[in-house]
């Protein structure tokens, strides 16, 4: 990419964002440019570090999870019918679903995620309230493919 | 400096995406790999626990209900207005958001610092001191204006590249360069005048 035509502040702009994609690429970290301002160095660290990725109550994954499975059986049914796709029940039509209050085994949830960061639970919970025997029965229940999950699940069968 | 935003690489969740569409069942494949970004997402803007949840059960149901209107434009052959599944997604969220903003303004939010840390719940002092930390990150965050903000959330937090932070703001990918550029130098001053910014030991 050609740096003729850039102002001072585009280039500091593409050094910076170079420096990021290192940084953020689950690649090595490399020397960053002498042209890289100090203080966005240390601030890019500090909140590849600290900036948590939240994650929503396992009731409230899993409620959702119905409310779309539902919404999906109802979109086939037009279609099943030789209907429009366009005749679907679109989001307006589906009520949204009553809150629940937040579940503390939601933390616990090792689905799909990309690498590891720091995450929060939202709403109120207490961390006490986690247990073994409550991270045991969400890995078995999830399927995962965790060494957790797989461990319950012999556990389990061998007792049964 | 880019005109419009472009999306160079080919979109990781086609075949999900294409299941989805024969088999809207399928759907639920792509729901379990995007919650928590996108409900990060909406937690960064609205900093409210519930107002996060209705945002994204609402970005979930309209990105099912539309997905069949859904057409990947991720080659460079696409040109202006590229566009991945998660780009998409996004700018549903970024829609969605905007709405339950504007409805927040009439109601008081929880401050997002209020959450409780449960990352490791056996180590007390290492979660008060992350959870300051994060605090005082978020915090600095907070305090920057509109995409600025949403820019430094959707690099840091949900991992997207430079390119497709501009497809989901509908800004250019110099502009997008630019706009995290000086976010980064804003929290920067931020932090320096509460805390000293000590040296850190590179990330492994």
């Amino acid at each position: 990419m050609s740096l003729q035509g850039r102002d001072v502040g585009e280039i500091e702009a593409l050094v910076t964002d170079r420096y990021l994609d290192s940084l953020l690429g689950d690649r090595e970290v490399q020397t960053p440019s002498a042209a890289l301002d100090e203080a966005v160095r240390a601030v890019s660290r500090r909140l590849a570090d600290d900036l948590p990725r939240f994650h929503p109550s396992f009731r409230f994954e899993e409620r959702l999870a119905v409310r779309l499975a539902e919404a999906a059986a109802s979109m086939r049914l037009p279609l099943a019918a030789g209907g429009e796709r366009d005749a679907a029940p679109g989001p307006t039509q589906i009520p949204l679903s009553p809150r629940l209050a937040p579940d503390p085994l939601a933390a616990l949830d090792d689905g799909d995620r990309p690498r590891p960061k720091p995450y929060l639970v939202g709403g109120a919970v207490a961390a006490s309230a986690l247990s073994l025997a409550g991270a045991a029965w969400l890995a078995w229940r999830r399927r995962s493919a965790s060494p957790m999950a797989r461990a319950v699940r012999a556990a389990h069968q061998a007792r049964g | 400096m880019d005109a419009e935003p472009r999306v160079t690489h080919l979109d990781l969740d086609r075949p999900l995406v294409e299941a989805a569409q024969r088999d809207p069942a399928r759907f639920d494949a792509l729901y379990r790999r995007y919650l928590a970004r996108v409900y990060s997402y909406a937690y960064y803007e609205l900093g409210d626990h519930h107002a996060a949840e209705d945002a994204t059960e609402r970005t979930f149901l309209a990105a099912l209900a539309n997905l069949h209107r859904f057409k990947e434009r991720a080659r460079p052959a696409d040109g202006a207005g590229a566009s991945t599944f998660r780009v998409w997604l996004f700018q549903i969220a970024r829609n969605v958001v905007a709405n339950e903003r504007r409805t927040e303004r009439r109601r008081p939010t929880e401050p997002i610092v209020e959450t409780t840390v449960v990352a490791d719940p056996l180590d007390v002092e290492g979660e008060v001191v992350r959870r300051e930390e994060a605090g005082a990150a978020w915090r600095a965050v907070g305090k920057l204006a509109g995409d600025r903000r949403r820019a430094l959330v959707l690099r840091f937090v949900d991992e997207m590249t430079t390119a497709e932070i501009a497809g989901v703001l509908g800004r250019s990918e110099g502009a997008v360069r630019v706009l995290i550029h000086r976010a980064l130098r804003s929290v920067a001053r931020d932090l320096e005048t509460t805390e000293h910014l000590a040296p850190r030991p590179p990330r492994t």
